[in-house]
């Protein structure tokens, strides 16, 4: 189960998972790990970009 | 049928969660006038590029906007909670920004956090957007990210927490006054800029040996002129977003002083056509005097909730004639900055400040213990806020240029970064037609030279 409530009596956090520190956790790395992973591809696109032969002098 | 009739309780109730539903839909609408700006950024940076650099600009624009929303929610919007006192953090009072926080995702009972954190993020991602024009056509796209993740969810928002936060000491100590973001947003970022357009140096073909200069077009004034006037409409969402909504009382601005949308209707369509009509006395032309309606209303921005409103026009034309010089100054000096972002923010948002400590000092602060606005406090605030945005900006890019990964190499620059880094084409026909077009030159009908160069299938 993702969802933090069962019911409606008392409710007020209610995004997935907020029970539960440990997924939630996880969950932030993985998002702060994929964020870090987008400007690693960004610099290996480069890269592979600068060397094409394409454009080569 | 007959109706029941509500006890006091039940209408209290009522009203209250009136209040707080309409207090969500106000910043709401905010927030998406606010992205109106990123569109009109977006537009404006693409007309600035040269046809080969078009797209570029624009993956470069779109990815600045990318990147803040995630990184501001990991830390951006804990150092704006945490940092309000200096640079010892309140780890009790930004508990509850952390990203792991209850109120940090859907929750029902907390109809706040999350608008108020949106409408940052909208002012997070015009701060990148600010620099992002000035780098256009040479700077590396991974290198503008780290930059505009270092200054919208880094360092703009602790000059936030000093300068536009109820308990900022910029404000508790000095009396520091700013409603309309003229320091957090538009100076650290015009200052940021400049450090770093310092170090990414000028594109190819800029400035000649002798030191003479060449102006470089953009392949589209219209497009850049019309994305100027995107950005003017979204700023009224920006100023929308720097009241605050009471819910059954009178607004505030972010200090807690009372305040009205009707001061800042007056004083933002008054600095707006003031910047406007500056810009066109010492420039003629239409970006600058574009540029000039924005320099405006930057200008005024410290005191939106004060000015009388012709003087709020005197001060937006005065510092849009100004604003021109300055960017000649700089390119004169081998600054090339594409877009003039430090003219326009960096020196508008400086300017207005002290301007301001002439013409709103004496108002009185409500925070117990604060100074009146006085103008060592709005000069310094300024002074402060410069170098909080200049320091990092050229320290972090002078990192970078010494490890080369600031600027793309001479060969991808001169090519184009379409043609390099882009899977698409701006204008395919043109570009494959452009070798077929005839043009006069100097009374010769001759063929053209390719405009652009078309991608392998």
């Amino acid at each position: 189960m993702s969802s933090p409530i069962s019911s409606w009596e008392g409710a007020s956090t209610v995004f997935t998972f907020a029970d539960k520190p440990m997924v939630l956790g996880f969950i932030l790395v993985v998002a702060v790990a994929l964020t870090i992973f987008a400007i690693y591809a960004t610099v290996r696109h480069e890269q592979v970009s600068y060397k094409s032969p394409m454009i080569k002098k | 049928m007959e109706q029941a009739t509500p006890t006091l309780e039940e209408l209290q109730q009522l009203i209250q969660m009136s209040n707080t539903i309409n207090m969500e839909i106000f910043y709401w609408w905010c927030i998406a006038l606010m992205m109106v700006i990123h569109a009109g950024f977006l537009s404006y940076e693409i007309g600035a590029s040269r046809l080969k650099n078009a797209l570029t600009a624009g993956v470069k624009n779109i990815l600045a906007f990318a990147f803040i929303v995630p990184t501001f929610f990991f830390f951006g919007w804990w150092i704006y909670n945490g940092f309000s006192g200096g640079l010892i953090p309140d780890l009790d009072g930004a508990a509850a920004s952390l990203p792991w926080a209850s109120s940090m995702g859907p929750n029902i009972t907390d109809n706040a956090t999350g608008i108020f954190w949106a409408a940052f993020v909208l002012f997070a991602a015009t701060t990148a957007s600010i620099m992002s024009g000035a780098l256009i056509e040479r700077t590396r796209m991974s290198a503008f990210i780290v930059l505009a993740i270092i200054l919208g969810s880094g360092v703009w928002i602790l000059g936030a927490a000093w300068s536009w936060h109820p308990a900022g000491w910029l404000t508790t100590e000095w009396g520091f006054h700013d409603v309309g973001a003229a320091g957090c947003v538009h100076t650290i970022a015009g200052f940021f800029t400049l450090g770093v357009v310092m170090n990414v140096g000028a594109r190819i073909g800029r400035f000649n040996a002798d030191g003479s200069s060449n102006n470089i077009v953009g392949h589209s004034m219209p497009m850049s002129v019309i994305g100027l006037m995107l950005v003017i409409v979204g700023f009224f969402g920006f100023l929308g977003g720097c009241i605050i909504y009471n819910g059954g009382g009178q607004w505030t601005n972010i200090y807690g002083q009372p305040a009205t949308l009707s001061a800042f209707a007056f004083n933002t369509l008054m600095g707006f056509s003031g910047g406007l009509i500056g810009a066109y006395l010492t420039t003629r032309e239409p970006f600058w005097m574009m540029s000039g309606g924005l320099i405006g209303i930057v200008s005024v921005a410290p005191g939106l909730d004060v000015y009388y409103p012709p003087l709020a026009f005197v001060i937006g034309m005065g510092v849009a004639a100004a604003a021109p010089l300055v960017h000649k100054f700089l390119g004169k000096r081998g600054i090339d900055d594409a877009v003039g972002a430090f003219a326009v923010h960096g020196f508008g948002g400086f300017a207005g400040l002290v301007l301001s400590g002439i013409f709103i000092a004496g108002y009185p602060n409500v925070i117990e213990g604060s100074p009146a606005v006085n103008f060592l406090g709005q000069t310094g605030g300024a002074i402060v806020l410069a170098a909080l945005g200049f320091i990092p900006g050229y320290f972090i890019s002078l990192l970078m240029k010494k490890m080369g990964v600031l600027r793309v190499p001479a060969h991808a620059e001169e090519r184009g970064l379409d043609l390099v880094e882009v899977p698409a084409q701006a204008y395919p026909e043109w570009a494959i037609t452009g070798a077929s077009i005839t043009t006069v030159s100097e009374g010769e009908v001759r063929p053209n030279t390719i405009i652009g160069e078309t991608k392998p299938a």
